[in-house]
């Protein structure tokens, strides 16, 4: 798909790169019958990897160079499935802290931004961030350093879906991770005053472990049309 | 309100990611240099990202460009010197970095806060660079002997072709979380802190 658009004015060709970002994530096992009651909106329905359990992501990335400029992101996901198709990472929430970014990801692809305060520490040791509305703190999180892993030298191809504005779509991703770690645990979640926080309490999160952290020092990124997914 | 930084040497190379990296992190950002077209790249869907076409090593174009920047709160000076001519050299690093600070340090010392950030290639790329390391290391020194508030932070990095530019900004911003007023950093492929 080589669909362009237009965003604030400029040109965004498609597929749209990410030339270099740095992440850290945290995987939670939480009750699925509430996650898919929480996702349910979007016509998806979680995975479940063990009867009972769904997994949820939380995840911030610092953008260095890209086709959407510098910025820095929160990610809540799921892993989800529509109906008879593929698993992927539905994401639920994706606040951002630069407004060219914003208006691309809402308007390209679907992908629910808003627009926070996002200080990220990723260069110490132990990565941190949080998410900040107006002073008041929606999350943090700090993820602990794991062990180096061989990252392969493929791109593994994921599919995203996101959901705006009552329209579910697919979002084929591709990724080039470099330099990652990992290890069980080693996540520190604290839920704040916000509504996500909230959704969050409610899977079970407050004080959780976390089944396994990550951090990927180097990540190229490709992001291509999305399409729209019908029941 | 957002905090300004200042970044020479922003067109290319470890300068531009600097500037993306402070972009990223919502700081208002400065990029200046000589080459518009670099500089456009950098600040490319960069709202906060402003360009200015200045030759840092020109004292007035400097004080020109902090005249409408308003106050600095960190200053990043890159390299920019392909040459290994220790005239060049001297200028391009040294003089570029001593007319930047002269501008931006007073505001910084009025305030008691800020960061002076002085990324430079490697001593062993030439008898010029290292001449230029030894020269900016006791340049800083003496700089913040010369000024004694604690919140005015100086460190001087070098950035080996083998180490990634994130690895030394990586470095550079560890270093920060750190006490000492005054570091040199000498970023490896593991990097480390070799002399303070």
């Amino acid at each position: 798909m080589s669909t362009d658009h237009t965003v604030q004015g400029e040109r965004v060709a498609m597929p749209v790169r990410i030339r270099e970002a740095a992440v850290a994530s945290a995987m939670f096992a939480v009750r699925a019958p509430a996650a898919r009651a929480l996702i349910a909106y979007s016509g998806l329905d979680v995975f479940e990897p063990v009867r009972g359990r769904a997994i949820c992501s939380l995840a911030f990335v610092r953008y260095v160079d890209g086709d959407l400029g510098p910025y820095h992101e929160f990610a809540v996901a799921f892993l989800a499935r529509p109906p008879g198709g593929e698993v992927g990472a539905f994401i639920h929430w994706l606040p951002v802290n630069q407004e060219f970014t914003l208006e691309a990801g809402r308007s390209i692809w679907g992908f629910p931004k808003e627009l926070a305060d996002i200080p990220m520490h990723l260069a110490s040791r132990v990565k941190r961030c949080a998410v900040r509305f107006g002073g008041r703190t929606a999350i943090e999180l700090a993820v602990r350093p794991g062990a180096p892993v061989p990252s392969g030298s493929r791109s593994p191809r994921v599919t995203a879906y996101s959901h705006l504005d009552g329209v579910t779509r697919r979002v084929p991703w591709e990724v080039a991770p470099a330099r990652v770690r990992m290890r069980p645990g080693g996540a520190t979640l604290r839920l704040g005053d916000h509504p996500v926080a909230d959704d969050l309490r409610g899977l079970g999160l407050d004080g959780a472990r976390a089944l396994s952290t990550s951090t990927v020092g180097h990540l190229r990124m490709t992001f291509e049309a999305a399409e729209e997914v019908r029941p | 309100m957002r905090p300004t930084a200042l970044v020479t040497g922003a067109a290319r190379g470890i300068g531009a990611r600097a500037a993306q990296r402070l972009a990223a992190d919502a700081w208002d950002v400065v990029a200046v240099g000589t080459d518009e077209p670099g500089l456009a790249r950098t600040a490319l869907r960069s709202p906060n990202t402003h360009t200015r076409v200045c030759d840092a090593t020109d004292p007035k174009a400097v004080a020109a460009v902090l005249a409408v920047t308003g106050p600095v709160h960190r200053l990043v000076c890159a390299p920019t010197a392909p040459s290994t001519e220790l005239e060049h050299v001297l200028r391009t690093t040294v003089l570029a970095a001593s007319s930047c600070i002269d501008a931006a340090l007073p505001g910084m010392l009025d305030r008691g806060r800020g960061e002076i950030i002085v990324l430079t290639e490697p001593p062993s790329r030439s008898p010029a660079h290292a001449a230029a390391t030894a020269a900016l290391t006791a340049y800083l020194r003496a700089l913040a002997a010369d000024h004694p508030a604690p919140g005015v932070r100086f460190r001087h990095a070098t950035a080996p072709p083998d180490v990634p530019p994130r690895d030394v900004l990586d470095a550079v911003d560890r270093s920060l979380a750190r006490r000492p007023r005054t570091l040199t950093l000498h970023p490896t492929r593991r990097p480390r802190i070799l002399s303070r």
